[in-house]
């Protein structure tokens, strides 16, 4: 390690998280090498590294010939100040070589409050943060993940956005870029070639025009790019690529275990969850494959928890039997099953209880609305008895702790509704005086209530976020109900809602902005100690941008939307139809009871694993 | 049952993990090296391991010890080959045996701390008790002479700048040898921004043999 590395690890917190040498990273010999791609995560090590996406294409890539995939990660504060005081550049972790010697830099968006990171590491890596001003030499810099859909508020930064699954694009971008640096092809050509590719968004190629009023009135592609970029997936999920020998990290991060996935996609429908339409279909594993995968990572890690992901895992058909032949191997070894996102109704205590074997958690729900007629509204299809009954079940078996999660601020919501989160808390706390198996224990209960961002792709798309004002009445209204003993609850503050909506459903004319709060000083937005909700304001003063006109306005239904162009495979005449039932106040029933036509099932043409 | 004493290195990156951390990159080599561990009873079982005479993060070791309990009576021969099969790079086994001593008979450990700076020529003559120090322990910290912690001290010249080889008192009574830097600073050898890397490089009994 170079001197200026070593002065900088003797002054930080957690110097493990910069030094990269885990177990299962891999490094290569640099003259067997064409291909340098740094996978790079807008935020710090302890939270990129749990990152299931992540660690499938850092293992995808690195099974290609030739192409090494190397890891960096935000530093915190206290790391930044001492690399610019050092003068170190921001580096690969396996390699220790500076990003600027890179081929390709690949961010994953996350989350919309990552955004002023990428500047920042894009910035210690002594790259110009917008792609007009980055020459020949530069690295190409490329992004993907869950932010794309609407990508647009980070367009000026990014050469390509890859619309999708990555085991499907990034091997072909990665590809063609081979071919562009052996011919010798300029950028510009490389670009060209590879907006033609399904999936593929060259930002730069599309021209915005915006009416006087401020709203968008045309998306024109210049430069042979199509009018519109269709999401990328994989077809046959169950053997699709996945990695057996995951990185094992040197310090804690948040989920220091490993994961199988289940299935991609939800069924379920939810109105405000852009991860229910933008993953669809549903691709599901078989049990045989998930056993398999969870044994070899077990082997190769050494980890002692296994978790079972998805965005529902009770929605997975062979739940049971997975769970019970997991638990055969790995119980006698010590090894735990994890099982997070479980439905409260289809709640089964005899999974619970044979899954948490070696290691009791905790139980978490999520109502997301406080009254029927609400849930009915956002589509939450769960009753509260099947919540009180779940929570019944659970108190008999000595369970004395719950948690529950609420979102406030959902369209059409009034006081009633959000009188409704305190009703039911009390409700479930009577359940526990009633059948708790150990009342002298004491129920504990944990509430934490989200503020509603609206999102792009969802039926929601088109609802304004509520004002300042009344998130904060409607707060204090939820903190006046909720004094209840044994119940604790914590509310996210607003600004950083406020700020998410405006990047949720932002247009390009913000990019300006977020490098303007940059160069205020913003970074990691999504960590209270650095939140400067000052800044932002600051840098919406100085763009001319109203961030209202974005966050709380609700849009017309003819109007042309940022991310009109991008398509998740649900069509917009289908989100557009849910959030007219919504507005009537009618659920709509999961995918299971009968197909309703999303559109998704046109991206594999016509497997859906519902 | 049987209790097994393994040495190893901690040097490069993984100089840098925590107490905690390594206990944990531990564990997980002993699962994937297959190694029979013994669990302890009780609601959370967890591996039976101790790791004797703690190392401050940042700072390197060639001669770590971490006493293990094995289910099984025999240690099988090839215990130092298979966790070097699954370590990460800078955690190195260089033996294993049946423990010889108890924990608490560790009474001194050696140093070898690198300056990067050049140190004045006479610097063993000039560097001599008291030096008074401000030492932080657990129970409040107390002054102290470093004098009476240091079993031995030497200076020479290195690559990189100073080498300064110590011995100094461990166990109940320990010195981190952080203290013979600011011991340094404080004298004015050397500067407050000097960089400084220390390396353990043995664990001794009140003899001042290796202890096993």
């Amino acid at each position: 390690m170079d001197e200026k590395l070593l002065k900088c690890l003797d002054r930080v917190r957690k110097p493990a998280r910069y030094t990269g040498g885990e177990y299962n990273s891999v490094v290569k010999d640099k003259k067997d090498i064409d291909i340098r791609f740094a996978f790079c995560f807008p935020e710090i090590y302890e939270i990129g590294m749990s990152h299931l996406g992540s660690k499938i294409l850092y293992g995808l890539l690195n099974s290609m010939e030739g192409v090494w995939c190397e890891r960096a990660y935000a530093p915190f504060i206290d790391m930044e100040e001492e690399m610019r005081k050092n003068g170190l550049p921001l580096y690969a972790l396996e390699s220790g070589d500076p990003l600027r010697e890179f081929d390709i830099l690949g961010f994953t968006l996350q989350y919309e409050l990552n955004y002023t990171a990428v500047l920042n590491m894009l910035d210690l890596a002594g790259i110009p943060a917008f792609s007009a001003e980055r020459g020949e030499d530069v690295p190409l810099v490329v992004a993907g993940g869950p932010c794309v859909y609407n990508a647009e508020p980070v367009a000026d930064f990014f050469d390509v956005i890859m619309i999708g699954e990555g085991e499907e694009s990034l091997p072909e971008l990665i590809e063609l870029y081979r071919r562009a640096k052996q011919e010798g092809w300029t950028k510009h050509a490389f670009l060209q070639e590879i907006a033609k590719r399904e999936g593929m968004y060259v930002p730069s190629f599309y021209k915005m025009e915006y009416g006087s009023d401020g709203r968008l009135i045309s998306v024109t592609p210049t430069n042979g790019a199509p009018p519109t970029v269709r999401k990328r997936v994989v077809s046959d999920f169950d053997s699709a690529y996945y990695p057996d020998r995951f990185i094992v990290p040197n310090t804690e991060i948040v989920f220091d275990r490993a994961m199988v996935e289940l299935f991609r996609g939800c069924r379920r429908g939810c109105r405000f969850c852009q991860a229910g339409y933008t993953y669809r279909p549903i691709r599901a594993k078989r049990p045989e494959t998930l056993e398999r995968q969870a044994k070899a990572i077990i082997k190769n890690t050494g980890w002692d928890e296994v978790s079972l992901t998805s965005l529902s895992s009770s929605d997975y058909p062979c739940l049971s039997e997975l769970c019970n032949s997991l638990v055969a191997e790995f119980e006698p070894k010590h090894v735990n099953l994890a099982l997070p996102s479980l439905r409260a109704d289809s709640f089964d205590l005899q999974l619970m209880e044979n899954v948490q074997k070696v290691r009791k958690s905790g139980l978490t729900f999520a109502p997301e609305a406080g009254s029927q007629r609400l849930r009915d509204v956002i589509n939450k299809n769960l009753r509260e008895e099947d919540l009180l009954n779940a929570c019944r079940v659970a108190f008999e078996a000595g369970y004395n702790g719950v948690k529950l999660y609420f979102m406030m601020g959902l369209p059409s919501e009034m006081d009633e509704d959000l009188l409704g989160i305190s009703q039911i808390v009390k409700n479930v706390i009577s359940v526990f005086r009633e059948h708790a198996r150990h009342k002298a224990r004491g129920i504990r209960i944990s509430v934490g209530i989200s503020t509603f961002v609206p999102k792009a792709q969802t039926p929601f798309q088109w609802v304004g976020q509520i004002s300042g004002d009344e998130v904060t009445r409607r707060q204090r209204l939820l903190i006046d109900s909720l004094k209840i003993k044994n119940v604790t609850y914590s509310l996210h503050r607003y600004d950083t809602s406020f700020l998410e909506a405006v990047l949720a459903r932002g247009d390009r004319r913000l990019s300006a902005v977020i490098y303007s709060a940059w160069k205020r000083g913003c970074r990691l937005d999504g960590w209270d100690e650095c939140f400067d909700a000052e800044k932002w304001r600051a840098a919406f003063e100085e763009c001319g941008v109203d961030p209202a006109f974005y966050a709380n306005r609700t849009l017309e239904k003819d109007e042309i939307l940022p991310w009109d162009h991008i398509l998740s495979g649900v069509t917009k005449s289908f989100l557009y139809g849910e959030y007219m039932q919504s507005l009537r106040g009618q659920a709509t029933p999961d995918c299971k009871a009968g197909c309703r036509g999303c559109g998704a099932l046109s991206l594999t043409g016509g497997t859906c694993d519902v | 049952m049987y209790k097994v004493r393994i040495r190893y290195e901690k040097r490069d990156k993984l100089a840098y993990i925590s107490h905690l951390d390594l206990m944990k990159a531990l564990q997980r080599a002993f699962l994937r090296a297959g190694l029979p561990v013994k669990y302890s009873q009780g609601f959370n079982p967890h591996i039976n391991m101790s790791i004797l005479a703690p190392l401050s993060t940042g700072h390197s070791s060639i001669c770590e010890l971490c006493d293990l309990e094995l289910t099984e009576d025999e240690l099988s021969a090839d215990i130092v080959e298979r966790l070097n099969a699954v370590l990460p790079e800078g955690l190195k086994v260089s033996g294993a045996w049946t423990p010889q001593s108890k924990a608490s008979e560790i009474a001194y450990c050696a140093y070898d701390i690198v300056y990067f700076c050049k140190m004045d020529e006479c610097i063993s003559e000039s560097f001599v008790s008291p030096v008074i120090i401000e030492k932080k322990s657990k129970r409040g910290s107390l002054q102290a002479d470093v004098f009476d912690y240091i079993q031995a001290i030497s200076f020479r010249d290195a690559p990189e700048g100073t080498l300064c080889s110590c011995v100094l008192k461990a166990g109940n009574d320990t010195l981190n040898p952080v203290y013979v830097t600011a011991s340094l600073q404080q004298k004015g050898f050397i500067g407050s921004d000097v960089l400084a890397k220390y390396t353990r490089t043995h664990i001794f009994d009140k003899n001042c043999q290796d202890f096993v």
